[in-house]
């Protein structure tokens, strides 16, 4: 079964639903639907998968998230030094993945936060909201429009020309 | 086969009293016999009236029921049954026993001055077992390209620096290329030019 991830990473805030008083005498069924989960379902699971548990070997063997020696960008690479090239071009993909989780992990708290929230979704999460649309922005300036096919090297020229854009920008401000 | 009999019964029933009537009729009146008797005579009678049959046990008659031919379809599902158990069999019984027996490996951070060998990144026993003894580690893949890029990297160059030193050769004419024998110029006859009346 897959570990839960780490809650201290990002602490949920605590729900502020407030009691709701009883009108109805009917049952909640929603009570009804979990109680039935939990002893057709949730139950015999549990007990299945604690018995698999007991047979499998207590010293497990542990598998690691691999780190990566950070290499010369491409930025510092001599032209011509192709070596230096691959090595920068596998660094920035590894970067972009980690990038695209990233934007992945604020978009799903967003959604959390919304259903969490539900109605005082506009008011609560404008946190959330703020920090999904500048990473959103932030990877967009980034690797916007490079396509599937963008490689490192159409990244550093799309920063070039931002860089160049920018610094026209000033000059026309001045 | 019980339920048919016992159609086949009442109907026979219904025939036998219809044509017991007609028969007895003439003789002894309907008060004949109520039960029903043994058929007699080689009168033309309905189908399916009873008859005393042995081996029968209450099953009714032997029936040969006529109909189309499953014998194909049957030997073509068992042998299909048979030849996915072959290897089915075996393969699900050894998923079975890794999964429950062996298990899944358990995220760790990586302890202080250890480095993992290249298959200890991966979970499930099976991927675990292919990284490490049937696929490369991706170092050596890595090192492979880098090794394929310099190789081709100085092929690039050393072709540069001839096709530069062509054109230089050619355009200077002081090197040992773009340049033929001539025959020594004191070697030349010069007397056919050394008057000009000749």
């Amino acid at each position: 079964m897959p570990e839960d991830h780490d809650w201290e990473a990002y602490k949920v805030p605590p729900t502020r639903t407030p009691v709701s008083e009883r009108t109805t005498s009917v049952p909640n069924p929603v009570d009804f639907f979990q109680t039935a989960f939990s002893y057709v379902i949730d139950a015999p699971v549990t007990f299945v998968r604690g018995l698999i548990e007991r047979l499998q070997p207590k010293d497990k063997a542990h598998y690691y998230h691999q780190k990566f020696r950070r290499v010369p960008d491409l930025s510092e690479c001599l032209e011509g030094d192709y070596l230096c090239y691959y090595e920068a071009e596998a660094q920035w993909r590894r970067d972009r993945m980690v990038d695209q989780q990233i934007v992945e992990i604020v978009r799903e708290r967003l959604a959390a936060c919304k259903q969490r929230e539900g109605p005082n979704q506009f008011q609560n999460c404008a946190k959330e909201m703020e920090l999904l649309a500048q990473v959103t922005k932030a990877y967009q300036d980034r690797y916007g429009e490079l396509g599937f096919h963008g490689n490192a090297r159409d990244c550093l020229m799309k920063q070039k020309h931002r860089m160049m854009e920018e610094r026209k920008a000033e000059q026309g401000k001045e | 086969m019980a339920a048919m009999s016992r159609v086949l019964r009442a109907a026979a029933a219904w025939a036998a009293r219809r044509a017991g009537s007609t028969g007895i009729t003439g003789t002894t009146g309907i008060t004949g016999t109520t039960g029903i008797t043994g058929i007699t005579g080689i009168a033309p009678r309905l189908p399916g009236i009873l008859v005393p049959v042995r081996h029968s046990g209450d099953h009714g008659k032997r029936m040969f029921i006529i109909k189309a031919t499953s014998f194909y379809d049957s030997r073509f599902l068992s042998l299909l049954r048979f030849y996915i158990f072959l290897t089915g069999i075996p393969v699900a019984l050894l998923l079975t026993y890794i999964n429950v027996f062996i298990g899944e490996a358990e995220l760790a951070e990586i302890p202080d001055g250890y480095v993992p060998e290249h298959w200890e990144y991966y979970k499930h026993p099976i991927t675990r077992w292919i990284a490490r003894y049937l696929l490369d580690p991706p170092e050596k893949n890595y090192e492979k390209d880098m090794a394929l890029l310099h190789v081709e990297a100085k092929k690039t160059e050393l072709r540069m620096l001839e096709l530069e030193a062509r054109r230089l050769m050619r355009h200077r004419g002081d090197g040992p290329w773009y340049h033929y024998e001539t025959p020594d110029k004191n070697l030349v006859d010069n007397s056919m030019k050394s008057t000009p009346d000749n």
